[in-house]
């Protein structure tokens, strides 16, 4: 069982409000002299109960009960709508939505408890759908009136068919969404495998993978796993209650997104005798290379990738080396999730871009890694570790003026910058195939910025015109409070700004 | 009491009040709330009501306390006046209302006093008190109004030809641009001026003269009933509810009429109502025959409900079944206006009305009719009508699968646009 607590910033070394240039907080974090810091004003996050529920919404014979009020199911419609366009992708005659029943939790059930409200609403989905898996979420409101889901699920046990798999996302436990996934495979490991070991099965490699993975991704990394003679038991997106049991007979296992089952997977090598591949994401020649040969090597099959990886280099090389030639010198700013903003990084190297700027929500052990990396490429970088915070990217992007843009477009395209993004949730992006449709991508945005030149003439953002002036890392402050790791949070002292200079 | 819901056609109350406050031009919502109330609540709103985010400031770009376990056990309010004066010096902004989530709601945190500390120095920063679990989106949306009341409202000076235009919800009516701008066109062919509050950049400067309308007219068979009142008792505004959306020629010259009575433009109206009705059956007499006979079913929020039953069945001579309306109406004497909305057609048989909002219960009340050859909903109606093999057209929220800008049902020319994206569903 796991001794993970689920809870990214309780692991050693992990920070999340900082900003500053790369080789500086490379070197800080190389001596050990970064500073546990906060943001005073800070836009909104993405709470953990958004990633657990988009991880397990597409699994067919499930049905997820929130216990919360109607709020907390707003980003299941995203995931909803991204299970119904995988459907589709996936040729399915019907597409149905995902089975979700929230308990509406209300005032009368905040001071009475909302205990009973789950019970029903368990019985319910257990009636309507005889499921085999009933998915339980916690949220803010059930967590905090102290209702308690493990109970509830346990004394139903006997009255449901299903396995009713309760877990503990309440959003106020982290800052760090990407817990939410961790989250999720705890209670997975614990109400579904039950330490249960089965026998092998040979070449087979659990290949987990987000709801961001488009159908054509899946396809491309099946068709590579195939090629070196492994069978894809691809998890949880798209999968059933059969698929999670086979979990422990794998041979190995592997994850697409770098934050994706990642202490899962440690699990799995501890207690199932698993070996796993953490590396990178697939996007791009290096970090598909370097995944590719991760996996390879679990099942010693380290001759053969190389035997692929020279083919698919004959193949992919010389179309790359074409855009190349349109990309290549050009000044990119890049904003992403853990994994994708790193890969994304690795991908402009392909095409001979210049990184001037880096958002990214995690600064740990495995940042420092690429970021290592990176600067030995690139030199000096502006670098926001920041779930998102548009006002901080805005102000940046407008300084550092890059010639593009690679994130979610919503602000940067109103200053008229070429913008265009490496999550393309129902489009290819990994493998040696995603390589040069996004490389198209770029190069075509780049050289047709047209919409966002004339967007930007009467697009309007909410922020001061002395805003982009300041520093853009004003907020964040260093307080003495406890060393990067704690959970709770000392009130941020009105300390010194952690690294102001900005180019 | 809320009820437990399988695929619940709504937000909670800070995503009502958010999609509000989110509509108004130079408005920045602070959420004193959990890391993940402004992505929630702005995709529970906006992400399904035709795919877009608010322009001004919405999901990750709303100021946030991201409340975690420390403000939990020992308050938030310090965070919460840092938050607010970042917001202040950061935004270009004409307000800022601080919206309460479940967290701070529970914990008792004392927004009020903060806000005040603000509001003592003459900025215009004010408090809503809308956690969650105080109810649906159209909670938060009634919650919304009586903050602007309080607020920003003030008395000014009658003005004969403004009017106010209420009812229609910014986002969870996904067609609430392109409704207000037709009720708008058609209300100043009668020689209005319009406020909105959401559409043409209105802000807060319109709601502040609100006062001066010489009538509110509120689109909506049980919405915003404090709000008129308030406008009634505090500024004399009088105002004249109209129980659905017009939709065709047939409600819409009702409309038209019943608001041409109340302000003494009678005449005006008939001019009016004449050119329109030319304009739309101008159309429809180049497309007869297009749309084969439909037995239809509507799941819809009352307005639309109302509006699409009637106009199908008075206008274009479709046989309507059942029609669930799914708006959770909890007064009887709503659920009996929207009936007799519903019931009194003009040739039709009426339809079963229903009112139900949960997912599963909408089937099995579809399943039990026989011969439905329209379902005429959300995309959550999509499965049924699969499964069934019946066409089926998304005109309600929620809607993902398709991107709204400005299209509209409403009036004359949204009626065409109806009988269009019916046929372009055949």
């Amino acid at each position: 069982m796991s001794e993970y607590s689920g809870i990214r910033e309780r692991r050693p070394f992990s920070y999340h409000d900082l900003g500053g240039q790369s080789q500086g907080l490379a070197e800080g974090f190389r001596k050990r002299c970064l500073k546990a810091s906060d943001r005073s004003f800070s836009q909104g996050l993405q709470c953990q109960e958004i990633n657990s529920m988009s991880a397990l919404m597409s699994m067919e014979d499930s049905v997820f009960v929130v216990h919360a009020p109607q709020g907390c199911v707003g980003c299941a419609s995203f995931a909803n709508d991204l299970y119904r366009v995988g459907q589709a992708h996936r040729g399915l005659p019907i597409i149905r939505n995902a089975r979700i029943i929230v308990t509406n939790l209300d005032e009368k059930d905040i001071i009475h408890g909302g205990e009973g409200k789950l019970r029903e609403a368990i019985l319910i989905a257990n009636e309507r759908y005889a499921p085999k898996l009933i998915f339980v979420f916690a949220s803010c409101a059930s967590g905090i009136i102290g209702d308690d889901i493990d109970g509830v699920a346990h004394s139903l046990a006997g009255e449901v068919g299903a396995i009713v798999v309760p877990i503990h996302c309440e959003g106020f436990k982290s800052k760090v969404c990407a817990s939410g996934f961790d989250t999720a495979f705890i209670s997975i490991s614990k109400h579904v495998l039950k330490g249960e070991r089965l026998p092998k099965q040979k070449n087979l490699v659990n290949l987990f993978a987000p709801t961001s993975v488009s159908r054509k991704d899946q396809v491309e990394i099946e068709r590579m796993l195939a090629v070196l003679g492994l069978e894809a038991n691809y998890l949880p997106f798209y999968s059933s209650l059969e698929k999670l049991k086979r979990i422990p007979s794998a041979e190995g296992s592997t994850a697409i997104c770098k934050v994706f089952a990642d202490e899962f997977m440690k699990e799995l090598e501890r207690d199932y005798g698993i070996p796993f591949a953490h590396t990178v994401m697939p996007i791009g020649v290096r970090n598909t290379d370097k995944w590719y040969r991760g996996v390879a090597a679990l099942f010693g099959k380290e001759a053969e990738v190389e035997e692929v990886i020279a083919a698919e280099h004959e193949r992919v090389l010389p179309q790359i080396e074409g855009i190349r030639k349109r990309l290549e010198g050009k000044r990119v700013f890049i904003c992403g999730g853990t994994g994708r903003s790193f890969a994304a990084a690795a991908l402009v190297d392909d095409f001979g871009m210049r990184l001037v700027g880096l958002e990214t929500p995690t600064y740990d052990e495995d940042a420092q890694l690429d970021i290592e990396y990176l600067n030995g490429i690139h030199g000096d970088f502006v670098v926001d570790v920041a779930n998102m915070q548009p006002f901080e990217q805005v102000n940046l992007v407008k300084k550092l003026k890059p010639d593009v843009f690679i994130g979610v477009p919503t602000w940067t395209a109103r200053l008229g910058i070429p913008t265009t993004h490496v999550l393309d949730m129902k489009r290819p992006t990994m493998g040696y195939d995603g390589i040069l449709y996004l490389g198209n991508k770029i190069a075509d945005q780049i050289e047709n910025p047209g919409f966002n030149e004339k967007l930007a003439a009467h697009a309007r953002l909410p922020y001061k015109a002395s805003w982009y002036e300041d520093d853009a890392f004003k907020f964040i402050k260093t307080f003495a409070g406890p060393a990067p790791g704690a959970v709770s949070r000392a009130a941020p002292a009105g300390g010194e700004p952690v690294i102001r200079e900005v180019r | 009491m809320s009820a437990i819901t399988e695929a619940p056609r709504g937000n909670c109350a800070l995503g009502g009040a958010n999609a509000v406050f989110s509509a108004i031009d130079r408005v920045v919502p602070i959420y004193h709330a959990g890391p993940g109330c402004c992505m929630q609540t702005t995709a529970g709103e906006a992400g399904q009501a035709g795919g877009r985010s608010p322009f001004y400031v919405s999901g990750v770009s709303t100021p946030c306390t991201n409340m975690l376990e420390h403000d939990v056990v020992f308050g938030g309010v310090d965070r919460l006046r840092e938050t607010i004066s970042g917001a202040l010096e950061i935004f270009e902004a004409d307000a800022f209302f601080v919206l309460e989530g479940c967290t701070s709601g529970i914990i008792a945190d004392d927004v009020k006093s903060v806000t005040d500390e603000f509001s003592a120095k003459g900025l215009p920063v004010y408090p809503v008190d809308c956690p969650g679990f105080l109810g649906e989106s159209y909670r938060g949306y009634e919650i919304a109004f009586a903050s602007l009341l309080d607020h920003v409202v003030q008395s000014a000076p009658r003005e004969g030809d403004l009017v106010n235009l209420f009812g229609i919800m910014p986002y969870h009516d996904p067609f609430w641009e392109g409704n207000f701008e037709e009720l708008i066109r058609i209300l100043e062919k009668l020689g209005l001026r319009v406020n909105s509050f959401f559409t043409r950049r209105q802000g807060i400067a319109a709601i502040r003269d609100s006062s001066a309308a010489a009538l509110n007219i509120v689109v909506s068979p049980w919405l915003l009933k404090d709000a008129a009142a308030k406008y009634e008792e505090r500024f004399g505004v009088p105002s004249l509810r109209w129980s659905g959306l017009p939709i065709g020629a047939t409600d819409t010259s009702a409309f038209v009429r019943a608001v041409a009575d109340r302000l003494g433009l009678k005449d005006r109206a008939e001019r009016v109502i004449a050119e329109e009705e030319a304009y739309v059956y101008g159309y429809l007499e180049t497309a007869i025959g297009a749309l084969s006979w439909k037995r239809f079913a509507v799941v819809a929020d009352s307005n639309t409900a109302i509006g699409v039953t009637r106009f199908l069945a008075n206008d274009y001579s479709f046989t309507p079944i059942v029609t669930i309306v799914t708006d959770p109406i909890f007064r009887p004497e709503d659920k009996e206006r929207i009936t007799r909305q519903l019931t009194e057609l003009e040739h039709a048989k009426p339809p079963a009305v229903v009112f139900e909002t949960d997912g599963w219960k909408i089937a099995r009340e579809l399943d039990s009719h026989s011969e439905i050859t329209l379902l005429v909903g959300s995309t959550n109606d999509r499965e049924y009508a699969m499964e069934k093999g019946i066409q089926c057209s998304v005109v309600a929220y929620p809607i993902t699968d398709r991107l709204v800008f400005n299209r509209t049902y409403a009036g004359y020319r949204g009626s065409l646009t109806l009988v269009e994206d019916l046929y372009d569903n055949l």
